[in-house]
Formats: C-alpha cells, sequence, structure tokens
C-alpha cells in the first residue's frame, strides 16, 4: 500500500533527497497559512486510487491568493468524493516555475530484483517512453550512463554540472530504494530548476498492508 | 541447500560414453546418436546399451545394462523413454558415470514434474551432473563428443573453432548450428540444455569462461532460471570473454497491475534489456545478428575506438556504407595528412583520396593492397570496412588473397562486405575460412563493428 505522506517525506529528509517545501491540510484556512502571502503554491489530492491525478483534474496549480486557494480546495473535495477515492488527503506545496521534469523511479522485478529508473518526467513519462533502467545498486559510472541512454539526455543534463547533479540524486535513490522494503516507487516529478532540483511528488509503495 | 552439482568437463570431453537405448533400427533416436558417434569419429569408447540383449550394435559389442560394462564410463547418454529413464539413470549412478545427458522429452514441459524431481533425487544422490531432459545435448568440435540426435547427412557440422553455443531451445540451437556451418566460421562446442534439471544456464557460461578453447560465447535463452546467481558471476564471465545473446520470448506479459509509472514501464523484457546492458552482454536483436556478432568476435581484435575507414570498387556501396555507419552510431573519419598524400602518389587520378575511398571499378589486388595498407597505418581509424565487389572486372582470386593478407596482420579489425551469388560466394567463402567476417551489405557489417565497439569500451580498450 501506498506509505503516507509525511512518512514519505521524513525518508526522502533522511537520504537528503531535496524535495519542495509542503505540508497537508484539513482545511481551507491551513492552506491559506502555509500560502503566508508568498508566491504561488499547488494543491493536490493523495490517494492509493489516484495514480494520474492530472488527468483527473485533481491538481490546483498558480494558486496566489486566499479567494482561489479557498475555491480550489473546495473543487479538489468535490472531486474526490465524486471519484470515489475513499481515503484521501490534500497537499500544498510551494510552486516551482519553470524547470525541466524527470522521473526516478523504483520497481522490484521478479527475477531480477530491484531496479532504478531515469526517465524524462511529468506528463512526458507515458507518451515518450524515454528512460533507462538499471538494476540497484548502481554504481556512480551506471549512474552516467543511464544519463547518456536517454533520447532526452541532452534536455535533462546539458552541462557536466547537471550530469553530475543527476548522477549523485540516482546514487541517493539507489541507497534509499535498496535499503527500504518499497516495492513500487515514483519520485514524479523531479523538476531540475536553478541548479539544483526538488522532488515534487512521490508515490512509494510498501508491501506492508 | 545441497551442493550444486555442475562439473560438466566430463560431459563435454568424455573419454568414454555409454549411449543408453542406441539402436540400429531405422528412424529411433538411439540409432541417430550412434550413427553419429560413428560418423563423427569420437576418439574415446564407445558402449552401446540395450535392454533387447543384441549382441552387437553398429559393429560395436553391445551390452543389455550399463551395469554390465565394467570398464569406467566419463558419460551416459540417455535416450529411453520418460517412464523408464530413471531407472537407467539411477543404474549409471551406480556404474560412477562422471555425467549423463537425457535426451529425453517427457517431463516438467508436459507437467510431469515428479519425473523431473525423481532425475534430481538420483544426481545428488550420486554426485552426477545431469543435462537436460528434453534437450540435444552436447557437441565438441576437438574431441567429437556429439549427442545430437541430428544426422550428419541433414545437418551439416561446422568447423573447429572458438565460437561456444549455448542454447535453451533445441530447435533454435540446431537451426543455428545448421547456419553456423553456412557462414563458414568455427565452433567450439554446443550445449542445449533443455529443461536445466541440474546443470543450467549460469553453470554451463561459467565452464565456458574458462575453458581455453572458447573464445565467444553466443547465446539463446527465453528466461533465466537463476537470475540472482547470475548477476553474481556475469561481470567476470563477460569481461574474460564476450557473450552475444539473444533473448526469446519478447512479449510483454503485463500480468502484474502496476500502481506506479516506475513499474508500468520496468516490464520484465525491460529488466533483461537493462541486465543485458549494465553486465557487459552483446544483445542481438535475432538469429541473423546473433550470427554476424559472433563472427566479428571470433576472428577480429578489439578497437581502440568507433572510426570506420571504407574502402570499395563500388561508389553507391561507398554511399551506402557512410549511411550504415552513421545509423550504427560509428564515425566517418578524415584520413590523416600524410597517409592522403602518400596515397594520391599510388592511386591513379580517377580516385578521389577521401573516405570512403572509392579505389574504381577496375581496381585489383594491386590498389586493394595499396589502400589497405594505408588505412591499417592511418591512426584516424579504429576498424576497417572493405567492400569489395566481385562482379567487378578487376577483382578475382588475388584481390581476396590481399585482403586476407592485410587481416592476417590483425593490426586492426578488418571486415568485408560482398554482395552477390556464386562467383561472389566462392571468393567470399575463402575468405571467411581464413579469418575475416564477411557480410552481405554494409548495414550488417556496420552493426557487427558497433558490437566490436561496444564490447571494447567495456573492456576498457576504447577509453
Amino acid at each position: 500500500m501506498l506509505l503516507n505522506y509525511n512518512s514519505a517525506i521524513k525518508i526522502l529528509n533522511k537520504y537528503k533527497i531535496r524535495n519542495v517545501e509542503s505540508a497537508i491540510v484539513s482545511t481551507y484556512d491551513d492552506a491559506v497559512k502555509f500560502w503566508n502571502g508568498k508566491g504561488m503554491i499547488t494543491m493536490k489530492v493523495i490517494s492509493d486510487k489516484a495514480l494520474h491525478k492530472s488527468k483527473n483534474g485533481l491538481v490546483s496549480l498558480y494558486l496566489s491568493n486566499p479567494k482561489q486557494i479557498q475555491d480550489a480546495f473546495l473543487i479538489l473535495k468535490k472531486r474526490a468524493l465524486k471519484l470515489k477515492l475513499g481515503k484521501y488527503k490534500i497537499v500544498v506545496q510551494r510552486m516551482i516555475l519553470g524547470g525541466t521534469e524527470i522521473i526516478i523511479g523504483g520497481n522490484i522485478d521478479q527475477q531480477f530484483g530491484k531496479m532504478i529508473l531515469l526517465g524524462l518526467g511529468g506528463i512526458y513519462v507515458e507518451t515518450f517512453k524515454d528512460f533507462a533502467l538499471r538494476l540497484c545498486p548502481i554504481s556512480k559510472n551506471e549512474a552516467f550512463s543511464m544519463i547518456d541512454q536517454l533520447k532526452s539526455s541532452n534536455i535533462i543534463a546539458h552541462d557536466a554540472k547537471s550530469r553530475e547533479l543527476i548522477a549523485s540524486l540516482l546514487l541517493k535513490v539507489s541507497k534509499m530504494f535498496s535499503e527500504n522494503d518499497f516495492v513500487e516507487m515514483d519520485l514524479n516529478p523531479i523538476i531540475l530548476h536553478d541548479e539544483t532540483y526538488d522532488a515534487v511528488d512521490l508515490r512509494l509503495m510498501s508491501d506492508k498492508g | 541447500m545441497p551442493v550444486k552439482i555442475n562439473n560438466i568437463e566430463k560431459i563435454v570431453k568424455p573419454g568414454s560414453v555409454a549411449v543408453i537405448g542406441a539402436s540400429d533400427k531405422h528412424g529411433k533416436v538411439g540409432t541417430a546418436i550412434m550413427q553419429n558417434y560413428v560418423d563423427v569419429g569420437f576418439q574415446g569408447k564407445l558402449y552401446p546399451i540395450n535392454i533387447s540383449g543384441q549382441p552387437s550394435i553398429m559393429g560395436k559389442k553391445a551390452y543389455k545394462s550399463i551395469l554390465d560394462v565394467k570398464e569406467p564410463i566419463d558419460l551416459a547418454v540417455i535416450c529411453v523413454p520418460a517412464d523408464a529413464t530413471s531407472k537407467v539413470l539411477n543404474e549409471a549412478g551406480k556404474a560412477k558415470a562422471k555425467g549423463a545427458v537425457i535426451v529425453t522429452s517427457g517431463f516438467s514441459e508436459v507437467g510431469r514434474k515428479d519425473l523431473q524431481d525423481e532425475l534430481i533425487r538420483i544426481s545428488n544422490a550420486y554426485k552426477m551432473p545431469i543435462i537436460g531432459p528434453n534437450c540435444l545435448g552436447v557437441m565438441d568440435t576437438r574431441s567429437r563428443n556429439d549427442t545430437l540426435f541430428l544426422p550428419t547427412a541433414k545437418i551439416d557440422r561446422p568447423k573447429i573453432g572458438g565460437v561456444s553455443f549455448v542454447s535453451q531451445s533445441g530447435s533454435v540451437g540446431s537451426s543455428i548450428l545448421d547456419l553456423i556451418s553456412g557462414e563458414g566460421f568455427g565452433l567450439s562446442k554446443f550445449i542445449s540444455y533443455g529443461n536445466a534439471a541440474v546443470v543450467d544456464e549460469v553453470d554451463i557460461l561459467d565452464y565456458l569462461s574458462k575453458d581455453k578453447d572458447t573464445n565467444v560465447i553466443v547465446l539463446y535463452m527465453e528466461g533465466a532460471r537463476r537470475a540472482k546467481e547470475l548477476t553474481l558471476i556475469a561481470k567476470k564471465i563477460t569481461k574474460a570473454k564476450p557473450i552475444v545473446v539473444l533473448k526469446g520470448g519478447r512479449t510483454e506479459s503485463g500480468s502484474k497491475a502496476a500502481h506506479s509509472h516506475t513499474a508500468s514501464l520496468a516490464g520484465s523484457n525491460n529488466a533483461y534489456h537493462a541486465f543485458f546492458s549494465q553486465f557487459g552482454f552483446i544483445e542481438a536483436e535475432g538469429l541473423e545478428e546473433l550470427l554476424w556478432y559472433g563472427k566479428i568476435f571470433e576472428t577480429q581484435p578489439l578497437c581502440k575506438g568507433n572510426r570506420v575507414g571504407v574502402i570499395t570498387n563500388g561508389g553507391g556501396h561507398g554511399v551506402l556504407a557512410a549511411d550504415a555507419l552513421y545509423q550504427n552510431g560509428l564515425i566517418l573519419p578524415e584520413l590523416s595528412a600524410n597517409i592522403a598524400k602518400n596515397l594520391r602518389k599510388i592511386m591513379p587520378s580517377i580516385v578521389n583520396i577521401r573516405l570512403p575511398l572509392d579505389i574504381g571499378g577496375d581496381a585489383g589486388a594491386d590498389r586493394f593492397s595499396a589502400a589497405l595498407s594505408a588505412l591499417s597505418s592511418d591512426p584516424n581509424i579504429d576498424v576497417i570496412m572493405t567492400i569489395t565487389l566481385f562482379q567487378t572486372p578487376g577483382a578475382d582470386e588475388s584481390v581476396a588473397s590481399a585482403i586476407i593478407d592485410a587481416a592476417s596482420r590483425k593490426e586492426k579489425p578488418i571486415v568485408v562486405v560482398s554482395t552477390g551469388s556464386t562467383y561472389t560466394k566462392s571468393h567470399t567463402s575463402i575468405i571467411e575460412a581464413s579469418g575475416v567476417p564477411v557480410y552481405e551489405s554494409p548495414d550488417a557489417a556496420a552493426k557487427a563493428i558497433s558490437a566490436l565497439v561496444k564490447y571494447s569500451k567495456y573492456k576498457g580498450v576504447i577509453k
């Protein structure tokens, strides 16, 4: 089942994997407090049953005043109810403008065990299916070879610095996936921006009921 | 966990063989196997075993049971029906056979796991390795051990060489064997391991990686039985020698419901591709590529880069070659200045001194030799592709000799592209027999070079 949001964030922090500032909110007042008059935020519904959030209208972007935040909160609640998601939570996050979206994921193959994946992320994952896959754990050279294998390698890693950034992130995720009992994992998207990155959305599935 | 029984040395190179189920009746598997041992001239002792008690089979004294032989036996080849197999295997164990090949089918592949488990039990009891059941078994071109039940009249036996071929499937195995003979490159060992009850691909790859008569391993597999163990020894094997692999069964089953994008992308075939590329295997996309790659690795040295110098006696083929290089991640470089200067002095004015080097439709052995030796010494070139169209007036057996000469110096990998029928083939078969791989199209040659580049990188020959 899906690991709860706060525990998942805790694990990312333990492995020093950067993630965007976020909070679970139960009222729209909480959401407005989180916003605190600064820039833009996003709001989304998270649930075991909601893999394709954007497609189902479970994400609101560019929220920059209390009215927008309140409206978004009410609409998302209504949609969650309509989709019969059962248990769900609403999460608010600082919004990152621009940048390039990648996915880093993990899966357990029946034959080979734990595998790690790097690909062009966000909404492009399933359209272009541009990804590289390796058995865990990976070495730094293997991390570089994953980057080089992508058709989009020039888009996501255009210079030595960004290659280094992604390679070291891959090593951290490989370590995290190897040392924990997740069965499936999506960090998607991770946004590369301003010479750094932030994990924006994540799904960590554990086989423990 | 019992100790793994996997020493197959005496199965591959036995000094003595008992064929259990040997026969001389037309159309029987036991007849074909006996006939092959006689026909290929097996050097060791041969004991036909048949329960009927006939005194001799194909001129060899026959026995009712392996226990009656009373001489040391290395290999028992078993081709009796499935329900009689465990009995004769048990007798082979008692007779202290060093190993068995069980050709017979009718075990786990048809749901009779119980019969197969009995074979495993006997193997463990006598510490006797088994290849099979449900397999073609083993052929070793040097000792002429040959358990294959394919009559020599129906399938060519390849010449002796350095390629060892491993196949789970018997049918893919035998058709590739026939094709290898046609390609004119040499075989070391052929092993078809069927149900892999005891000895499996991990044991066989491990054995071949240490075998001094094997310099390339060509592998056809549908699935790994012990994938985890394979990952543990894979790098050791692929660092020792190149393994060209074709994975059958590429359609995704997709039975598992994915909860993440990663799981939906990372299906079992993609996991295999990942494993192969990460662990230094050279993956082929079909039977043809398996052969293309096998023969370049058998005969050519590794390369120091991906720059390919093309010589041609046909302009159009030079253009096709340039395209094929580009499509396969290879580079058509510039000639270095002093090499170009020398070539200008030697070549007639109709020859443009640039790559692809088109030496003209009237080029004979002189021009081929001069071009080959120039490209061999050019530091801008890592691999040479010689397009030799034998339909042209200048090309004859002296051109073939010039190519063989240049290649025998082994300075750089050399491959030949030659397209044509009877007259062409009469020359290309001599070129191949002399250890220079010949391809029918620039694209096939470029794919083979690209595989060589990949492995040279893995080995660190290309930095």
